[in-house]
Order: C-alpha cells, then structure tokens, then sequence
C-alpha cells in the first residue's frame, strides 16, 4: 500500500512536471527555464495529492490547493533568481496542472441537463450538481491564484529583483 | 541657455516617449500591473528625471519632467497585442536592471529595446507537440487511461493546429477559441461515441483545457491585491468571456454529437 502511493506521489510528479513544459511553451518561456517550471509543477502537484490522502491528512481539495499553490509561489520565488526570470514565468505554468477541469466539465454537463430536464425533481438534481461543482471549481481556483500570488507580495523586495 | 533649455526639453520628450512604448510593451507581454510600474519607475530613476504612470485596461500614460513637475511631457501609447510572452518579459526587466546598475546611456537603452521586440516567439511546431503532450498528461492526472491520453493528444494537436491557423490569419479570438474548443470536444467525443478506452467522458473534458487563458486569471488577482482595480477587473472579463467562448464551442460539439450522458 506504501509503494501505491509512494508510485502515485511519483506518477504524479511526472505528468505535473510533463504538464508545466507544455503550457511553459505556450506563454513563449525561456527554453532555461522549463525544467525549473517542471520541477514545482511536480513540487506543488504532489503535495496536493499527499494532502488529500486519507493517510495524510485527508485534506479537502479547496484548501489542499490553497497549501500546494502557496508552496508553487514560494518556490517560484526562491527559485526564479536562480534562472534569472520573474516568478511569475514560473509559477503560472507550475499551476495549470492543478485547474479543476473536471469539476469545470460536470458544471457544464450540469448546465446542459438543466436545461433538458424540465421535471421539478430531476431539474432540482442537476442543479444541486451545477452549483456544487460551480462552486467547488470557482473556489480551487480563487484559492489556487491567491495561494500562488500572496508569496510575490510578502517577499517583494527579492520577487522583483530576481532579474537583477 | 535658450538652445540648452530646448536640448532638455527635446531629451525628456523622448524619454516620455521612450518610457511609453516600454511600459506599453512589457504590459502587453502579460506582466502584472505592479511589475510595469516598478521596472518603468527604476528606468526614470536611472534616466534622472521625475516620472509618473499611469495603466489602463488598453492605454499606458506617462508623465515625465526634468525639475518642474507641471513642466512635464505625457506619452500615451496603446497597450501592445503582443500575446503573452514571459521571454520578453523577462529581457525588458533585465533590461531596467542594466539600465539602473551599469548606467547604461539613452541611446544604447533604446537599441537595446529594439533588439528585445525583435524577439522571436517559441517555435510553433515545439509550441504545437509541447501543448498536446501537456494536455494528455492532464488527462492522466484527472485518471484517464493511456486510450483517453491518446485521444486527447490527437484532439489537441488538431485544435491547437486550428487556433494557430485562425490567429495567423488574424481572426477574430473569441471566434478562435469557439472553434478550438468544439474541434477539440468533437474529436475527442470519438472514444465515447465509438466506445473506445475505459474514461472517454475524462477525455472529452480534457480536451479543451490547453485553451483555458490562465495568466489573465491569474494577472488579474495580482492586480487586485496591488489595488489597480480597473485593470483586474478587465483581465478578469477579457478571461472569462475566453472561458464563456471555450465552454460554448464544448457544449456545441457535445450536442451536434447528440453524446448520450445528456
């Protein structure tokens, strides 16, 4: 059971980091910088996923990436003087990987059973799972950004001047 | 003294200028509205004269003066559409360091700048196989099978094909990301339709991920907490109609597809 979830934790990791390239590319990152996106995409991703065992913690996942995107923030920080770029061409790509893009799916599907259910009982279902994962997807990601960002604001004097 | 004065004049004028384009370049490149203002300010500082910036949602205005502040030169210049680019980013901050640090003179800042908007974006091929096997390694975190994986590799390569071809072209991107986003849930409902894979609904969801515009979201909050409100607030819409445009060209492919869970 230990080696499942220490593989989990690694697997993780590995798609996190693979994860954190691709979007590094999108936003035109310096090619010396990718690896440091991979590694506190990985950093962060599995933190998140250790949280949120039942063995560790058993974290909700709102707070659980709150915790793992303060941490993706800070290592933004400390690391980013290291490759000469702002934290935020770090972390941005660290935090993609953790968008609840399921939760954004089944709010979606709700949406569209909503629509096409117009019984009181069923159309009262879907909209029960409408704003359950509404909220629970707006809240990972207001949690999400604000975890990652307040790092910048309280170690300020070194986030700007990681280019110096 | 007269031609003196009119060299002053001249010089801060072209510093305003200088410091316009800067700040119009390094905001439309995706820096928050904190990192503009403070990598512009260090460049005044470093120039010698007296500076003030303003950002708006599509404007940058800068007030420079040499002594007297109400003798001052206003630049305004349009927020460059230059898409997010940390590259450029990145080279314009270093940039104001050197400026700062090394005193580096006007005229070697200026071609200095010219040479950093030069900058070429990252390869689009890279661009195009980096993003699909991102999005297919999301899949696998949200506990799609390696089919879904696949799947959503292909559908994300033909997407984000379609998006690159759109924006050469110049249309219009909310049309783009419409697009995108139901080529992309279309092909990707193929494993549900033809019962491939044992997670197809993980496949279809994931598909359109590569398009959701993360750095607006995330600029915006930045841009809260610094109190430039109007600017967080733009980001924040410019973002969510993208995300409205996205979920549209989803439903739309689930729908004309007729995919049975609805």
């Amino acid at each position: 059971m230990c080696n499942d979830i220490l593989i989990n934790f690694f697997e993780d990791g590995l798609f996190a980091a693979i994860a954190a390239i691709g979007f590094s590319s999108i936003s035109n990152t310096p090619h010396h910088a990718y690896l440091t996106c991979a590694i506190i995409a990985a950093a962060g991703h599995s933190l998140r996923y250790a949280l949120t065992l039942p063995e560790l913690g058993s974290f909700h996942i709102i707070p659980a990436s709150t915790v793992a995107s303060f941490a993706i923030g800070l290592l933004a920080v400390l690391l980013s003087s290291r490759i000469k770029c702002p934290a935020e061409v770090c972390f941005f790509p660290a935090l993609l990987p953790m968008i609840p893009g399921m939760y954004a799916y089944r709010t979606i599907e709700a949406l569209l059973s909503c629509l096409y259910n117009t019984q009181e009982e069923v159309f009262g279902h879907y909209f029960y799972l409408l704003t359950y994962n509404g909220l629970t997807c707006a809240f990972i990601i207001l949690g999400m950004v604000i975890g990652a960002t307040i790092p910048v604001f309280l170690f300020k004097k070194i986030s700007f001047t990681v280019t110096r | 003294m007269k031609t003196s004065m009119s060299c002053n004049v001249t010089h801060v004028r072209h510093i305003a200028a200088f410091l316009a384009e800067y700040a119009s370049l390094l905001a439309g490149c995706g820096a928050t509205c904190i990192r503009t203002e403070k990598n512009t300010r260090r460049l005044a500082d470093a120039f010698g004269v007296g500076f003030d910036l303003s950002i708006m949602p599509a404007h940058v205005y800068v007030s420079v003066w040499d002594e007297d502040p109400s003798d001052s030169r206003i630049a305004v210049r349009k927020i460059t559409n230059h898409g997010i680019s940390f590259n450029i980013n990145a080279k314009l901050s270093r940039l104001s360091w050197e400026v700062a640090d090394n005193h580096i003179d006007f005229a070697t800042t200026v071609d200095r700048f010219t040479a950093i908007c030069k900058t070429k974006p990252t390869c689009k091929w890279e661009v195009l196989i980096l993003t699909s096997l991102a999005n297919a390694s999301f899949c696998r975190l949200f506990g799609g099978d390696v089919i879904s994986m696949l799947i959503v590799f292909i559908s994300t390569l033909a997407g984000y094909r379609l998006k690159q071809v759109m924006l050469e072209d110049k249309r219009d991107v909310r049309l783009t990301f419409l697009c995108a986003s139901f080529f992309s849930a279309a092909l990707s409902a193929g494993g549900h339709i033809f019962d491939i894979g044992a997670t197809p609904e993980i496949a279809v969801s994931t598909s359109v991920l590569y398009l959701i515009p993360g750095v607006p979201y995330i600029n915006a909050v930045s841009d809260m907490i610094d109190r430039h409100y109007l600017c967080a607030f733009s980001r924040f819409f410019d973002a969510a109609i993208l995300t409205v445009c996205l979920s549209a060209g989803l439903c739309a492919g689930l729908l004309i597809l007729g995919l049975k869970w609805f």
